[in-house]
């Protein structure tokens, strides 16, 4: 995990804070930070994956004897001690076969469902640079971040408790740029404000759609506010090739949990407690004896 | 006026040996699971876990207190759930439940064994334990079962909790407060027959008879 301070003066600002009120945003200011992947540049090297587990201390489980086949990537998947993967799926477009590889990781996204539905005060935090990251030590091993991530992300080890990319916050937050970015060596990578690499992305889908990707996008869904890993798909009408959900947001089940049902919670159970309250003082305890002393 | 006296002085036999087990066999995790519960579903009582033994371990004890509490409630569906149907009278009981509230229970249908009230509540545990259980193994193991289907669940888990919670308060406060000599029909399992003719005649007239 992340060695910046979240409590104090020191360290980075914050914007959110899981089950708590957010921080006084005009006191520490920082630009929102993105990572621009440019799938059409990327040969899937996995020299970011590499990098990443190095950096982070990782051992990657190795998947040898009976697993289901996962073709050339390094697991079926995320892992707890694996923050990010090379994706490859193969599929069938009017321009032929196309091997979809996309870089797959927490997307750090600007409105985050994991943090959403985190029911621990400070587990989950949002710097104001936007990057999300997980306190463990206020971790309650709940598992109800998986429910509020959009996109699969978190994983869970041993002891209960959830990992993920952290978007190399201690490297950021000394100005280094994200191992994985530091490490690839097509440039397909990009790092920096989510304001320059928008303009970047846009002028890389330009160049695409001249070579003939017509339908080529910048995923940023806008459903859960944008993202900060932000992806230049080739095929972009078709995000699911790339393992990425055309309609990210929040599901409406987490809204409504964490939301309209938690104020009829609240008036129900206040109101009961009220209501019983108000029994007492206003009629007093159902006794015995009440009729019998009428009758004499 | 000598024979009311009497009648409290005598004890009668409300709840059995077995009654009271499986009563407390279900109440005790329950309070664990509400004041755990609690701590989780929302913020503002996350301070309650500390208390509970620290946040970790009680997330991780909210889970098997409620193995026994599904154990407690199952054992509780088979003793009473005979004995909670509703019938005509309790529809008008129900009715008519203000004048209860008010303490004027002679204006009401003669009550037996359990009022309506108590009925409910007994369908509401039944009903709730139920979705307590299958929503919340989901909620243990959320990567065992589809995304949507876990978030259900922590919603219909969220509802129930609200519904019983509500009802859980009542019967704590009718218990013990609102309805002076319950108790101890719960503990010892002897209420005075003065409690059991006033509040309970159909039933009162039953045991008498025996």
């Amino acid at each position: 995990m992340a060695t910046v301070t979240t409590e104090g003066t020191v360290g980075l600002g914050l914007r959110r804070v899981s089950a708590s009120k957010s921080p006084d945003q005009s006191v520490k200011q920082a630009d929102q930070l993105a990572i621009l992947v440019d799938i059409s540049s990327c040969i899937g090297c996995k020299a970011c994956e590499a990098a990443c587990s190095q950096w982070h201390d990782l051992k990657p489980p190795l998947n040898v004897g009976q697993q289901a086949f996962f073709g050339y990537q390094s697991g079926p998947g995320l892992a707890p001690n694996l923050f990010m993967y090379m994706r490859f799926q193969e599929e069938e477009t009017p321009n032929g076969l196309v091997w979809a590889i996309t870089k797959y990781q927490c997307m750090h996204c600007a409105d985050p469902g994991c943090l959403k539905a985190c029911p621990s005060p400070g587990a989950i935090v949002q710097y104001a640079n936007g990057v999300v990251d997980f306190d463990h030590s206020k971790c309650i091993g709940c598992k109800f971040c998986l429910s509020g991530c959009p996109f699969d992300v978190p994983r869970y080890d041993a002891n209960n408790k959830p990992w993920k990319c952290n978007f190399c916050i201690d490297r950021v937050s000394a100005g280094l740029e994200p191992m994985c970015v530091k490490t690839c060596p097509t440039n397909a990578l990009h790092f920096g404000t989510k304001e320059e690499m928008l303009i970047r992305a846009n002028k890389l889908l330009e160049g695409l759609k001249k070579r003939g990707f017509e339908k080529a996008s910048i995923y940023d869904p806008p459903g859960v506010g944008g993202t900060g890993y932000i992806y230049l798909l080739p095929h972009g009408d078709k995000p699911e090739m790339y393992g990425l959900p055309k309609e990210a947001s929040i599901s409406p089940l987490v809204s409504l949990w964490k939301g309209p049902l938690k104020l009829i919670g609240s008036i129900v159970l206040w109101g009961t407690l009220l209501g019983a309250f108000l029994q007492l003082i206003l009629f007093g305890p159902i006794k015995v004896g009440k009729k019998h002393k009428k009758e004499e | 006026m000598e024979e009311v006296k009497n009648l409290e002085e005598i004890e009668v036999e409300r709840f059995s040996a077995f009654d009271r087990f499986v009563h407390w066999l279900t109440a005790i995790p329950f309070v664990y699971l509400f004041l755990s519960g609690l701590g989780m579903y929302s913020p503002k009582f996350a301070w309650l876990l500390p208390f509970l033994g620290g946040k970790e371990f009680s997330a991780w004890l909210h889970k098997w207190a409620g193995v026994v509490f599904a154990v407690g409630v199952f054992l509780m569906f088979l003793r009473w759930a005979n004995d909670f149907v509703l019938d005509s009278d309790d529809i008008r009981w129900l009715s008519n439940v203000k004048h209860y509230i008010k303490g004027e229970e002679e204006k009401l249908p003669e009550v037996g064994k359990y009022n309506a009230g108590q009925k409910i509540f007994g369908w509401m545990v039944f009903l709730g334990g139920a979705l307590f259980l299958v929503t919340g193994i989901v909620m243990w193991f959320p990567e065992s079962f589809p995304v949507n289907i876990v978030r259900l669940s922590i919603l219909l888990h969220s509802l129930a909790f609200i519904l019983v919670g509500a009802g859980f308060i009542v019967h704590v406060y009718m218990g013990t407060v609102g309805v002076p000599g319950s108790l101890s029909g719960i503990i010892t399992g002897k209420v005075s027959a003065l409690w059991a003719m006033h509040h309970h005649p159909k039933w009162f007239r039953q045991i008498m008879r025996r």
